[in-house]
């Protein structure tokens, strides 16, 4: 049981699941993870955000403005399109990024989940794909889903409609996607899932109501069915972005770290280890972005700086332990080319 | 309110060290400061927040004191820290007028203006980020600014020290609180120590969601959920104070010939341009005109800016959009706004007697 499950467990034992907002550190990395290097496996990528690795077979999805991709591990590493045709949005409000589909995970092993960021906001769609074994020959349309959730439309639940939908948990509980294009509510959208079929997304996790922060981005499951949550906080403000916890039946928060960190996109906790970690992309200073690892003792959080890396937007281990990470990179200027990139760090952390 | 305030203490009407008034019966003293003691730790004061703040988190480099605290209000209203004796923070910040003082452009020595509206101090110890651009990240980095600038204070900070340091009660009061006479770090502290207390909280809006549910008229319980609904406020004044402690460009001033850069000029983040910070809305009737350049002039104005979607600008925030509020939901609005958000506690401070 990782740390930060055993003080969730605390809390709700002894204090009736109170809010925790408990003080943070950063510290730099030690000796060992100094000298955790990454390695590129895919580059010229058009502002990647999201990563997915298949349970049974290891492949690696990502998606990016153009849409989802595979890469087959191995010594060739091969990239192969997926899902094409996704229209273009923007995100941001100087810098501006051109986004198209956001987050991926994984339903079972044969469904893909992809949140959806390319159209505005009260428009946009979760489609659940059925994944092949094998890459495709050709890819497929982003409308050619198996099954397709939302919108969220304006109404009682989103003055504007929500949008910009980032991250993708799945678990028990069902299908959860976090949304930052309402900023109101910043809910943390969820869909049942009955007989393998998703049933209606519906907003159910008001998150800024809940913590009194902007946007939750990143999210993953916590081993007893929890769900944790990276809430990214507004943009041009560095050191607002929180951890946070949610009961994934009741949607009740659990538990809020202040970590400290300007922007959490990603977090994933080590197959092998345990422990938790965060991508910051770090908006306004992107030169303090990188991963991190985040461990709770109590009402504190300390937080380690693994590497630096150019605005990091989403992580996920394979079975192995094996870090995939997804960064924007940075362009030189007058290049054309996409900096965007797909990492690999080796099992370790 | 979870208990008494701080500023109960200080804003007792009276001339009396530590604020507690001197024209009240002995009974009533007593009672006043077995109160006061008991929020008052020997060494260090924790101010108690009014009822729907946050929990406000102690200064690790400046705890508050009461003597501090008194020290701070005096100089708060001393117009000696200004190079013509004329102007005090009080004459920008009068508590008369919410902690801003009326006019559009406050008038500093020589009758100079300046381009930005005075801001609240009400509950700025909850900003993460002080002026409207945000380039102070604490009271006591703020709290010298206006004090030096040319068209506010007008003060070099070895004459005011020179000043402040003259006045035996001051040089005292400097030595008892922090063993030395007053400083640059000193005098800020002081004056950051003060404005600390300045709490607006526990207000109409405060006792309707703790359950009281006559606390808000039905005008103000439907302005409320358009608040928090339609009208999309609660994207940017959120949380207990209302702000998120953020910037934005919500079109004012854009369309001036010259805009005013704002948080782009500290942070040279594109996305900054035109942003300004979001501005506390707590005791909001008291504190017209409104935004960053005070051009609006009432509350009123201000609803019609958002319901039209703002100015368009290429740096426009995305939560700023035609919104189409009736006349009724504006109306709403604005009596949620001066009903909801206006405190029976507030802190009028008086100006207390001055060493000479």
């Amino acid at each position: 049981m990782t740390e930060l499950k055993t003080i969730t467990l605390a809390a709700a034992a002894l204090f009736g699941l109170t809010l925790l907002m408990p003080s943070q550190s950063v510290e730099a990395a030690d000796a060992k993870e100094k000298s955790m290097k990454s390695r590129v496996v895919a580059d010229q990528l058009d502002n990647p955000s999201g990563v997915a690795v298949r349970p049974k077979t290891g492949h690696v999805f990502f998606a990016s403005r153009d849409g989802v991709h595979r890469l087959v591990p191995g010594k060739t590493g091969k990239v192969y399109p997926e899902i094409t045709s996704y229209p273009t949005d923007v995100y941001g409000k100087g810098p501006k990024y051109n986004i198209g589909p956001l987050g991926v995970g994984f339903l079972g092993n044969d469904h893909l989940v992809v949140g959806d960021g390319s159209r505005p906001d009260g428009e946009e769609l979760v489609r659940v794909y059925k994944i092949s074994a094998d890459p495709a020959t050709q890819p497929v349309g982003e409308d050619s889903a198996e099954f397709t959730l939302g919108p969220i439309e304006q109404g009682e639940d989103s003055a504007k409609g929500e949008g910009n939908f980032y991250g993708v948990a799945v678990n028990k509980a069902g299908i959860f996607i976090t949304a930052n294009g309402d900023d109101t509510k910043g809910w943390i959208l969820k869909a049942e899932v009955k007989n393998g079929k998703p049933q209606e997304l519906k907003a159910a996790i008001a998150t800024k109501v809940a913590t009194g922060v902007d946007a939750p981005v990143a999210i993953t499951n916590g081993e007893n069915g929890e769900i944790v949550v990276g809430q990214m906080g507004e943009m041009n403000v560095p050191g607002d972005s929180l951890l946070t916890v949610y009961n994934a039946k009741s949607g009740e928060l659990l538990s809020s770290y202040e970590t400290g960190l300007s922007d959490i996109a990603g977090l994933a906790f080590s197959p092998k280890t345990g422990k938790l970690y965060a991508a910051d992309f770090s908006w306004a200073k992107p030169e303090d972005g990188g991963l991190f690892e985040l461990i709770t003792d109590g009402k504190e959080v300390t937080v380690k700086k693994v590497m630096s890396l150019d605005k990091p937007t989403a992580l996920a281990f394979d079975k192995r332990g094996r870090l995939y990470i997804t960064v924007f990179g940075s362009a030189e200027e007058g290049s054309e080319e996409n900096a965007g990139q797909l990492l690999i760090v080796p099992a370790g952390l | 309110m979870k208990s008494v305030s701080l500023q109960h203490f200080n804003l007792t009407p009276g001339k009396g060290s530590n604020g507690i008034s001197t024209g009240k019966s002995p009974l009533v003293m007593i009672i006043s400061f077995s109160m006061a003691l008991s929020f008052i730790s020997v060494k260090t004061l924790h101010a108690q927040v009014p009822l729907g703040l946050p929990e406000l988190k102690e200064s690790k480099e400046n705890p508050s004191t009461p003597g501090k605290i008194e020290l701070g209000k005096m100089l708060f209203f001393d117009k000696r820290l200004s190079t013509d004796n004329t102007i005090s923070c009080a004459s920008c910040h009068d508590p008369a007028k919410g902690y801003s003082n009326g006019e559009q452009f406050a008038t500093g020595v020589d009758n100079q203006k300046g381009g930005r509206n005075s801001p609240t101090v009400i509950n700025s110890a909850f900003h993460n980020f002080q002026f409207w651009d945000g380039r102070a990240a604490t009271l006591e980095e703020q709290a010298l600014g206006p004090i030096q600038n040319p068209i506010e204070m007008n003060m070099k900070m070895d004459l005011a020290l020179e000043r402040i340091n003259g006045i035996p009660e001051y040089r005292k009061r400097f030595e008892e609180e922090f063993g030395e006479p007053a400083s640059d770090e000193t005098l800020a502290k002081a004056l950051a120590a003060f404005e600390r207390t300045l709490l607006s909280g526990d207000a109409p809006y405060d006792r309707f969601e703790a359950g009281d549910k006559t606390a808000l008229s039905e005008a103000a319980q439907r302005g409320k959920d358009l608040f928090f609904g339609k009208a999309n406020c609660s994207a940017c004044h959120s949380g207990g104070n209302f702000t998120d402690n953020s910037f934005h460009n919500i079109g004012i001033g854009m369309d001036q010939e010259k805009p005013d850069e704002g948080r782009f000029a500290i942070s040279k983040l594109g996305g900054d341009t035109g942003a300004f910070k979001t501005p506390t809305l707590r005791e909001i009737a008291r504190t017209a005109p409104y935004m960053h350049d005070g051009s609006l002039k009432t509350l009123k104005e201000v609803v019609e800016h958002y319901n039209k979607g703002g100015i368009a600008n290429e740096y426009l925030d995305e939560e700023i959009f035609e919104m189409n509020l009736t006349e009724q939901e504006m109306n709403d609005l604005v009596t949620f706004l001066k009903e909801g958000l206006s405190s029976e506690s507030y802190p009028l401070v008086e100006a207390p007697e001055l060493p000479e």
